[in-house]
């Protein structure tokens, strides 16, 4: 529920439906009746943060205890946030309409570098000074989670702890400890120490850091006890981990309207630039029952006509031919589709997609990423040209007509050679439909370029490689277009710009917090949107904090240098990384988990137990 | 295959869903009520569900029709109640019944609309020059329709007004032509109001209540 004071100009904005709350299967809790109240921030619009999943989980998890309830809070659109500013209204959360501030915990999920702004910029609308060692109460305590946090030191001013990894288990530690310490009156630097003990728990503020005079890292040092490395919280058992079985419906629409459930974490396949696959291993399956039965339950309590089921590389799961077995009869006679959106082509079987097939066609996408076998192998992306061919031909015969093909440009090694065969492949991607003799009847074919451009991230084999200049990545965009000789590919790109920034966060150290407040004081955020990136606006922050943008993505590191964030550890060691950055090098690839341990070292987190490794060795 | 008058009333926070929202938070409650909805047949097919009117953005609705189709035989009753079982707050099913009349016989319906003003003088000199602008029977509002915009005076889609002042609010209630051949949406009528008399509201609240075929007869 909306604080009464905004009732008026509700309907003076864009979709009020994403400010009123209210929706069906919300929880609201009265504030005496527990403990912790946990807000719960997604730093982007409504329609995208009701599409993440990590905030059902999350919600869900919190409010099923009963000393916490937990309230969902998003970043007002521009239009809201200029109402609220003028009128005095402070950020509140959706399911009370309690100002954010007056929260124990406020938790961010972090899921794009762009949104830091939005993060800085929510905490000045609630009414709370954005530097953690300006809020000096013990709550709110602001925390953050989400693939991000892997290097969080841009953000180390702003967050009083991070929690890298799995949330599931560590939330309710959390909670638990603030509880504690809420009740004997302690004070936030207590309560810090004490939290910065919980295996996963990061405290920025309790680490000093040193730099060379070539502005390089020189050490990291904990303060009052921290651990030396922070290690990612890791859930091994998926099946008996906490999993919603209900969603908050919205009333309008959102990105991603539909029940998701999880299938595994982790990805076995050790593509080098793909940072999700190197942070959630080791991989962890659920068992097709407990997915079944999770995906049953959301729909019965939501409503909704479709389940995506998620994962990384999707057909690597081994129970997909039994669940989908068993839940496509189910599917079909509650008109149900089934989405998997991270299929890999060189293992996706006829029968599946016919399987698939008979509910509701969803789309054919297909990420080769590299334009030659040669770019392919560099960075392991273990899929030939044929593969694609086959795969395709296959799909045109169960009567696709339209196919998207996910590249990058600005790999390693990359030359004008390796660009053209991007446009050599979509092409032979054309030609394959017009040899196919069973594709549907008086159609054309339609090849979309999905095109991005690498950012070297963290805990990747390429986390030492130079990323190239925005100038650079469009003079190559523009050859690529030029290689293109048909209508029937459409090409679409990024924005470099985006990349460029998203390049310096992900790889950035504590210095450029400075930047990010700077460029937020001159009205930055909503980056990621393309309308709202303010590239000069950003240009002039870096110059007036004295930093040179181009340190963090334009320079190769050198492979013993101290990375800004060596002292997180996500179960790769960084010897297997550089490993894996030689084998690039040499243009060698790396067989996947299933085939062949390449010994990343994430296995200990399991208690040494791979599901892959275990197996093979039986 | 059997046909299905719903009635609903949308009120509290469910007035910010906008109308194709609306139709999604149908499909998805029938969905959870287990009611057997008949699907259309084509290439696509989705379940059949029909809102006569649309009910604007923001206005609150007493009783506001939807047909659907149902696979098998389900008493109204039970029909009401399953769906009340499952729907978000502020949308309620008062009534199921048989279609009686077509969607093409609706003309007009009655709105009351409220509305208050930061002072007892300004919502007196409102209800006044109001009352005498549609007796007058002139108020040019530019009115968008599927031929473009053009200005149109309103009071030619105005069935019936009459207004009521008590201290800072005043109270309209109005018949305004409804439905697809002439239409007139009661914010329409608000705005051009304000802006004739340069009045600033503090609040403002619309509800329709009843929907009427020809010769003010009840819809149903």
């Amino acid at each position: 529920m909306y604080p009464e004071k905004l009732e008026k100009f509700l309907l003076k904005v864009q979709k009020p439906g994403r400010y009123t709350g209210g929706e069906l299967n919300s929880i609201v809790k009265p504030r005496d009746s527990v403990d912790i109240s946990y807000a719960f921030c997604f730093p982007d619009t409504y329609e995208i943060g009701m599409s993440h999943l990590g905030m059902k989980i999350l919600y869900s998890l919190v409010n099923a205890r009963d000393d916490a309830r937990c309230e969902r809070v998003f970043a007002p659109d521009t239009d809201m946030e200029e109402i609220m500013r003028a009128n005095d209204i402070p950020l509140y959360a959706l399911e009370s309409g309690e100002p954010v501030k007056d929260f124990d915990i406020i938790g961010f999920t972090m899921q794009y570098e762009l949104s830091y702004t939005n993060v800085l910029n929510m905490l000045d609308l609630a009414g709370l000074p954005v530097k953690s060692a300006e809020r000096t109460e013990l709550t709110p305590i602001v925390i953050a989670g989400g693939t991000c946090v892997c290097n969080a030191e841009p953000m180390a001013d702003f967050f009083d702890i991070t929690l890298p990894g799995d949330g599931e288990e560590v939330t309710g530690e959390l909670i638990d400890l603030l509880k504690e310490y809420k009740a004997k009156g302690a004070a936030k630097q207590e309560f810090l120490i004490a939290a910065a003990q919980i295996p996963g728990v990061y405290v920025p503020s309790l680490y000093e850091v040193e730099y060379n005079g070539d502005n390089t890292v020189k050490s990291v040092t904990p303060t009052n006890g921290a651990p030396a490395k922070v290690i990612k919280r890791n859930v091994s058992n998926l099946d008996a981990m906490f999993s919603p079985d209900s969603f908050v419906v919205p009333f309008i629409e959102t990105v991603f309207d539909r029940t998701t459930v999880e299938i595994f974490r982790g990805c076995i396949r050790g593509c080098r630039f793909c940072q999700a696959g190197f942070l959630t291993r080791p991989l962890r399956e659920k068992s097709p029952e407990v997915v079944e039965k999770q995906c049953r339950a959301i729909c019965e309590a939501t409503g909704y006509d479709e389940i995506s089921l998620c994962s990384l590389s999707t057909s690597d799961y081994k129970g997909l031919y039994k669940l989908l077995g068993s839940m496509i009869p189910w599917a079909d006679e509650n008109k149900i589709n089934i989405a998997l959106p991270s299929l890999r082509v060189d293992n996706f079987p006829r029968e599946l997609m016919e399987k698939l097939n008979s509910v509701r066609r969803s789309g054919l996408t297909f990420a080769p990423e590299a334009g030659t076998q040669r770019l392919r192998d560099v960075i392991n992306k273990n899929i030939t040209e044929k593969e694609v061919l086959s795969t395709s031909a296959q799909a045109f015969e169960g009567g696709w007509t339209a196919v998207k093909l996910y590249f990058m440009i600005g790999l390693p090694t990359e030359t004008d050679e390796d660009i053209e065969g991007i446009a050599n492949l979509a092409q032979a991607v054309v030609d394959e439909y017009y040899r196919c003799e069973n594709k549907p009847k008086g159609k054309s074919v339609a090849v979309n370029i999905s095109l991005a451009s690498l950012v070297p991230k963290p805990f990747t084999p390429f986390q030492w490689e130079p990323q190239d200049r925005p100038e650079v990545l469009i003079e190559k965009q523009n050859y690529l277009l030029s290689c293109i000789k048909t209508k029937k590919v459409q090409l679409s790109r990024h924005v470099p710009w985006t990349s460029f920034l998203e390049g310096v966060f992900s790889r950035g150290d504590r210095r450029l917090g400075e930047v990010i407040y700077t460029a937020w004081k001159k009205g930055c955020h909503f980056d990621s949107w393309e309308e709202h990136l303010d590239r000069e606006k950003w240009m002039q922050s870096f110059d007036e904090c004295g930093i040179d943008p181009y340190f963090y993505t334009a320079r190769r590191r050198e492979l013993d240098e101290v990375l800004p964030w060596d002292h997180m550890d996500y179960g790769v060691t960084k010897s297997f990384l550089q490993r894996e950055n030689k084998k690039a090098h040499a243009g060698e690839t790396t067989p996947c988990c299933r085939e062949k341990c390449a010994g990343c070292g994430a296995a200990r987190l399991n208690g040494g137990v791979c599901n892959e490794l275990s197996e093979n060795l039986v | 295959m059997n046909s299905v008058r719903i009635w609903y009333k949308k009120s509290g926070l469910a007035i910010y869903t906008s109308h194709l929202d609306m139709n999604r938070c149908f499909t998805r409650a029938v969905t959870r009520a287990g009611i057997p909805l008949w699907y259309t047949e084509g290439f696509n097919p989705h379940p059949y569900l029909n809102f006569l009117l649309p009910l604007p953005l923001g206005q609150t609705g007493l009783r506001e029709p939807i047909d659907i189709r149902i696979e098998k035989d389900m008493t109204k009753e039970e029909i009401k109640e399953k769906l009340n079982g499952v729907l978000p707050g502020g949308i309620e099913i008062v009534d199921v019944t048989d279609p009686v009349g077509k969607v093409n016989e609706i003309v007009s319906s009655k709105y009351i609309i409220d509305m208050s003003f930061d002072t007892v003088g300004e919502a007196e000199g409102f209800a006044v020059c109001a009352s005498s602008i549609m007796e007058e029977g002139v108020l040019n509002a530019e009115k968008r329709s599927k031929r473009g915009i053009k200005t149109v005076n309103l009071c030619e889609f105005v069935d019936s007004f009459e207004i009521s002042q008590s201290e800072n609010t005043i109270r309209m209630e109005a018949v305004l032509a409804t439905g697809t051949e002439k239409n007139l949406n009661a914010n329409l009528l608000v705005d051009a109001l304000c802006s004739q008399l340069a009045a600033d509201y503090a609040s403002l609240s619309i509800t329709r209540t009843e929907i009427y075929i020809n010769n003010k007869k009840i819809f149903e």
